[in-house]
């Protein structure tokens, strides 16, 4: 009985080495993959609930912000062309398909600018209003100038920004957050380029969940 | 003790090895992009994007508000050329290697707004030839195959964007043979 013990043990200390290199790799993607998901607050700027990356699309951008850029923000360019701030939670809580969420601001310092809704992979949200986004020139504002996007599922007065379901299956969606918005700030002025943390931003509120 | 060393072990290795891990995963992205978008589009050639919608899924975060071109490049066989209109209103031209980084761009804003109702002509030249050699604006791409993509304000009134991006081409630059 020893004997045969003695054997397996022999024969699995001849597969120590390939095991060992397999688990490490196996290892490795696991602590990339929570990484990427709760490492935004070390390699990220936040600003509310906001983030951005002052080194988005640089070379001098740390691997975490490239490798975050790479799968969520292929081909973004560098801040001195536009920023990009995302929101995926407001007050902690990821964004819901079935809460509604107000979005109000004012001007930015930029030449001009836009928010996108996203849909949980990436993609522009299927919608029958085709309406995807809004931007400094087709909002409809009050008479100081300040605006409100009303945000959620069923149709509502004013600037109204349909989400639902992601265009791709649910059965692949990792993610907390159902919808996430990206702040684009093209030609952005000093304010976002000295100190993204604290320059002006909309204000994203939780208006109630169903 | 023996086994737990390995285990220590492993998991430092495991956590050391997320971040040469991260450095392969823009690499292995763009490369697919790349070879996604070349499946339908020629190398070295421009294609114009129609505006994007839900099914606009080449690329993550596609801008509903912006025009696009882009251009696959590879530079193995020699330069290329990118021409293209400069309209009023905001547009860029951005080269990105094959890491992701967006290595050079130009654009019709802050100190190069008088490119403004210009043609641009660039001259993209691979990492191994000499930019000495050849005249005009001249970019080097620090890597053989990249994507260059060009921008445009789609807000508003954008048939001067369209028409601009509509007219931008990409081609190989030919050799001068002398006889």
């Amino acid at each position: 009985m020893i004997s045969t013990e003695n054997t397996i043990i022999k024969k699995l200390r001849a597969f120590r080495w390939p095991l060992a290199v397999l688990l490490a790799l196996a290892a490795s993607a696991l602590f990339l993959s929570l990484t990427l998901k709760h490492g935004l607050g070390n390699s990220f700027l936040k600003n509310g609930d906001w983030y951005t990356s002052d080194s988005t699309g640089s070379a001098d951008a740390d691997v975490i912000v490239k490798t975050v850029v790479a799968i969520g923000g292929l081909l973004a360019s560098t801040r001195e062309d536009s920023m990009y701030y995302r929101l995926s939670s407001v007050a902690g809580e990821p964004l819901r398909l079935n809460c509604r969420y107000r979005i109000e601001g004012n001007d930015y310092d930029a030449n001009w600018w836009s928010i996108t809704a996203y849909g949980w992979d990436y993609y522009l949200i299927p919608n029958g209003e085709k309406r995807y986004s809004f931007n400094n020139e087709n909002l409809i504002r009050g008479e100081d100038g300040r605006w409100v996007i009303h945000v959620g599922t069923n149709q509502q007065e004013g600037n109204w920004l349909p989400v639902g379901p992601s265009g791709t299956p649910i059965e692949d969606k990792s993610d907390k957050h159902d919808f996430d918005f990206l702040l684009r700030l093209y030609t952005p002025g000093d304010a976002y380029l000295q100190k993204p943390e604290s320059a002006s931003l909309p204000t994203v509120t939780l208006e109630g969940c169903s | 003790m023996i086994l737990l060393r390995w285990i220590v072990a492993i998991l430092l290795c495991g956590w050391l090895g997320q971040y040469p891990l991260a450095m392969l995963v823009p690499n292995l992205v763009m490369e697919r992009v790349y070879s996604k978008i070349g499946e339908v589009a020629d190398y070295n050639q421009l294609n114009v994007t129609p505006r994007v919608d839900e099914n606009s899924r080449w690329v993550v975060r596609p801008s509903p508000d912006l025009l696009y071109a882009s251009c696959l490049y590879n530079l193995e066989q020699g330069s290329i050329v990118i021409s293209a209109p400069v309209p009023e209103r905001y547009w860029s031209m951005q080269f990105y290697q094959m890491n992701t980084d967006n290595f050079a761009g130009i654009t019709n804003q802050r100190e190069q707004h008088s490119r403004v109702g210009t043609q641009v002509e660039v001259t993209l030249v691979g990492p191994d030839a000499n930019p000495a050699e050849y005249s005009g604006k001249v970019i080097q791409s620090p890597t053989t195959r990249g994507i260059m993509l060009l921008r445009a304000s789609a807000i508003g009134d954008h048939s001067q964007a369209k028409s601009a991006i509509e007219n931008s081409s990409c081609t190989v630059k030919l050799k001068h043979v002398t006889s």
